[in-house]
Order: structure tokens, then sequence, then C-alpha cells
């Protein structure tokens, strides 16, 4: 029951997990240090106290401080906040940029989240990061030196800042759908088995090119070949979409390279 | 020429407003006519945002209804909300309303709340239920960006439009499409920086086609409190307070009269009073 589109299936699938690994290797955590540089540009550029970004994630929903920059920031960075409050929280509901002056004076206003930063602003712009999706996360920055409040203009600065940093992290996440590629590609290709089942495969996957060894790939590589139940159109939809990942893959791969 | 150093959605609202020049000025439609002894009475204003908080001093007991919008396993449901604020934003929104028009009553829609997945499907439902309502005026300082919701949205503002309600809807701050502020028939605004809250700009080149204060604009914000806050989102309840204005002393204008007033009365430059010069 071997044929061509399943061959040439299960030879892109071995070439775009090989590449999307190497690519995850050389690179570390890619996605904190673009925003980190964006952050430290921020700051710079403004002249301000400080600036963070804050990503949502969920169980339990919430906004993460992921990176932060400048003299106050640093308290900033592993906070999560809900996201329903605050203005990082208005900014993330709404998808709206906003900018406060005069927050510390308001004895109300958001003060628990900012002191466990160690760091009360007198004043807040921050502006959402949108992707095609929705809204991923927020920008924002604290305390210019030069000026109590922020202009039009700073609000523009900062959504180009934000846009930016939803690229950084729309860029980094490519690779870590490679992974959630291949586990759709499985059920995909072995409908009867369950969820376990495809994540046991994928992982055994993953653990055994982080251990410079082949065989738990081909394992995985026996496991689809295994499967007989597929027919030429499955398979050859299969192939695409492993060309498609073996595209993305080869694409990160050269960035790296080029830099 | 375009200036680099200004954010494209205020650009045609600074100095020097050279896109602005116009010549238009309907005879007789001055701010006097148009809302001059007017106070908003007996206008209901949809505020569809954070919540309100009824007991803000700057809301002065002006809130007549809370509702929020409750996403639930049959989809968004309408129900009676506590008389209170997420963030403070809405309050601040309906403290702009009043400041204008001060005895408008005010209706809250909330749509922001613990349940973020569904927020772009929230926001239409609390309009739909607005337009149900017919409250002649409602305020917009959110925007969806989801593409999926563009052609209910799009449904919506036209029926809104066709029933005769004013939905005044703050242009997204940042350069990307979102909605329903890019559709022709709301009343879109963005900010100016001149700290004036009875200062209209009309823009005839959309989609912004009204600019009202929103740098710097002394904000009721949440417990009780205020602050100092700039965007688009403070810009629209000024217009929206206006057009409150405006229907509680000429009830039943349409959303395209109230439009041309506003372009009448605006403070564009180079057209003051031009009907009094002679030719």
């Amino acid at each position: 029951m071997v044929n061509q589109p399943l061959d040439a299936a299960l030879a892109t699938l071995v070439a775009a997990a090989r590449r999307s690994d190497v690519a995850r290797r050389i690179s570390g955590d890619v996605e904190t240090r673009l925003l980190q540089s964006i952050v430290d540009a921020t700051v710079q550029l403004f002249e301000a106290e400080a600036a963070s970004i804050a990503l949502f994630e969920t169980d339990p929903d919430r906004l993460e401080f992921r990176v932060a920059a400048g003299e106050k920031g640093a308290g900033a960075v592993g906070l999560t906040v809900p996201p329903t409050q605050g203005i990082v929280g208005y900014v993330y509901s709404t998808g709206q940029a906003l900018a406060l002056s005069d927050v510390a004076n308001d004895p109300r206003f958001n003060r628990d989240a900012a002191q466990q930063t160690g760091y009360v602003p007198r004043s807040i712009a921050a502006a959402p990061l949108v992707d095609e999706e929705g809204t991923v996360g927020v920008l924002q920055v604290l305390d210019k030196h030069s000026s109590a409040t922020f202009s039009l203009r700073d609000m523009e600065l900062l959504a180009v800042f934000a846009g930016q940093a939803t690229v950084a992290i729309a860029a980094a996440r490519v690779q870590r759908d490679t992974r959630g590629l291949l586990r759709e590609v499985l059920s995909e290709l072995a409908p009867d088995l369950d969820q376990d089942g495809v994540d046991a495969l994928v992982s055994a996957a993953a653990a055994g090119l982080d251990a410079d060894e082949d065989q738990p790939f081909w394992r995985l590589v026996d496991q689809v070949d295994r499967l007989r139940s597929l027919t030429d159109r499955e398979a050859s939809m299969v192939a695409d979409i492993l060309t498609v990942v073996a595209e993305h893959a080869e694409r990160t791969r050269r960035d790296r390279r080029g830099r | 020429m375009t200036d680099p150093t200004l954010p494209a959605w205020s650009e045609p609202f600074a100095h020097p407003r050279r896109t602005l020049r116009r010549t238009l000025r309907v005879r007789g439609v001055s701010r006097e006519w148009a809302w001059g002894g007017a106070t908003g009475a007996g206008i209901r204003v949809g505020i569809i945002d954070s919540g309100l908080e009824n007991a803000h001093p700057r809301l002065d007991r002006r809130v007549v209804q809370n509702v929020a919008v409750e996403m639930t396993d049959e989809g968004p449901k309408v129900v009676p909300d506590e008389p209170m604020d997420l963030f403070g934003h809405g309050t601040a929104c309906g403290a702009i309303i009043l400041s204008l028009a001060p005895e408008a009553e005010l209706v809250s829609i909330r749509v922001l709340g613990a349940d973020l997945r569904g927020k772009g499907t929230a926001f239409a439902a609390g309009l739909e239920w607005a337009i149900e309502q017919g409250l002649p005026v409602c305020n917009l300082s959110l925007s969806s960006k989801s593409e999926t919701l563009y052609p209910v949205f799009h449904d919506l503002v036209d029926r809104a439009y066709f029933g005769s309600m004013a939905l005044v809807s703050a242009a997204n701050n940042v350069p990307a499409p979102s909605y329903p502020s890019l559709f022709s028939s709301v009343f879109s605004v963005a900010a100016h920086g001149e700290p004036d809250p009875w200062r209209v700009y009309y823009n005839p080149e959309p989609p912004v086609e009204f600019g009202a204060w929103g740098v710097d604009v002394p904000i009721a914000w949440k417990d009780g409190g205020s602050t100092v806050a700039t965007g688009n989102s403070f810009a629209a309840p000024h217009i929206a307070g206006l057009v409150a204005l405006i229907l509680s002393k000429h009830p039943g204008l349409t959303p395209f009269e109230l439009k041309a007033i506003l372009a009448s009365v605006a403070d564009n430059p180079g057209r003051r009073h031009p009907w009094r010069r002679r030719r």
C-alpha cells in the first residue's frame, strides 16, 4: 500500500522536523530577545523611566509581563495582572491605545499592581499588540523625563513599536506552531489514533531530536507508515501541508543564516 | 505636504488644517440655532463600554439603566448589570457627555468583562440591543478588528442609520482597519489637542469625519476618581454630547441632518461667517 505521495510526505516530515529543531536550537528564545530589544528602544526614544510588554496567556486568563526596560522597569518582569483591570487590561480588552497622566495622584488607580513592580508611575501610555487574530498583548511606557503627559505623536510612535513587537511575536510563533502542525498532520494521517497517541508520537519525535539521535524519529516514521487507511487524496493533502511546513522551516533557517 | 511627525488620524485636525478649509456654511444654521439653550433633556445616550459607575459624582445620578452582555452557551445575552465600571473608561465617556449635555440620560451597555474571548461578539450584541431600544445616540469608544464580524457590524450600522440612531464611533488609535469606525454612516471621531470641549472640526477627507478634544482631557475614572487621559476614546463622547444637545432642541433629526449641522457649525479655518462677505 506504499504510494508516492505518502513517501514524499514522510520525507518532507523528516526534513521539516529537523529544520524546525535546528532553528529552535540556534535561536534560543528568539521571542524574548526581540521583545527585549523593542522595549529597550522604546525607553531610549521616549526618554522614559520604564517600558514593558505584557502578553495574554490562558489558564487562567492573564496578562503576563514578559520583558521590561528602563531604570524603574525591572520589577515588572514576571508580574501577571487580570486582563480586566487597569490601563493594561483596558487596552488589551478594547484594542484602543490610551495615555493617562496624573496616575499617582489617584490613590485607587491600579495601585496594587503598580506597587508590586516597586514603581508607581505618574503617567502611562499603552498600545495594543494586534495581529490578524486580535489583541495578543500590550506595550506600555511609563513617565517621560521631558514631559508630564503623552502627546498624539507619542501615541503614534508607541503604535509603531507595538507593530514591531507584534511582528516579532508572530515570527517566533511560526516555529512554535511547527510542532502544532506536526500534531495536526498526524491526526489527519491516523484518524483512529487518539489524542494521547498523537501527542506521544510528537513528543517522541521532538525528544529524540533533542538527544541527537535519529532513532526515535524513525519510530515515528514507522508508526506513520503503518497507517494503511490513507486514501490518495488524504495523502496528497498531507504532502501539501508538509510542504508548507518545510517552507516555513526553510525560511526561518535562511533568516538565521542571513544575519 | 504630509507632516511625518504627526499621527495619521489626528493630522487633519492639527495646525494649519489646510485640508479642513471649507466655504460651505448653511445660512441660519448657527451654534445658537443648533443647541442654544439646550441641555440634552429627554435624550437617552447609550454608552457601549466598560460599564458606568452610577455613584460617581461626575455622573450626577444621570444613569437610568445598566445592562451587560453575558456570553452564554446559547450565545450572547443582555442582562441587568451592577451600577459599576470595570476600568473607569465608560464612566469617563459618560462624564464627558454630561459636561456638554448635563440633562441627558445615560444607558450603560457593558460589553467588556471577564469573558474576553467573545468580546467582538459581545460588542455586536450590545450594539444590536441599543438599536432595538431605539436609543437616539450611542457612543462607541471601542472597535473590533474581527474580519468575521465585518458583515455583522455593517448590517447593524445600516440598521442604526435607517432607524435614525446616531452612532458616534472613536477612530482606532492605530492605523489598522477596525469597525464600525470605518463605516461611512457613523460619526467617526479622532482627537485634536486644543483644550476646548466645544471645539469641533469637520474633515472633508474621510474616513475620520470629525475632530474633537482628545489630548490631556481631565476625565472621571474608576472608584470616584479622576485623571488626565489622551485617546480618540475621549474625543468621541464630545461629539456624542453635542449630538444629544442638538437632538434635545430638535427632536427627530436624522444622522444625515445631524452631520450636516455639525459640519456647518464646525471651527474649520477660513470660514468664520463667510456669508457676510459680499462679492
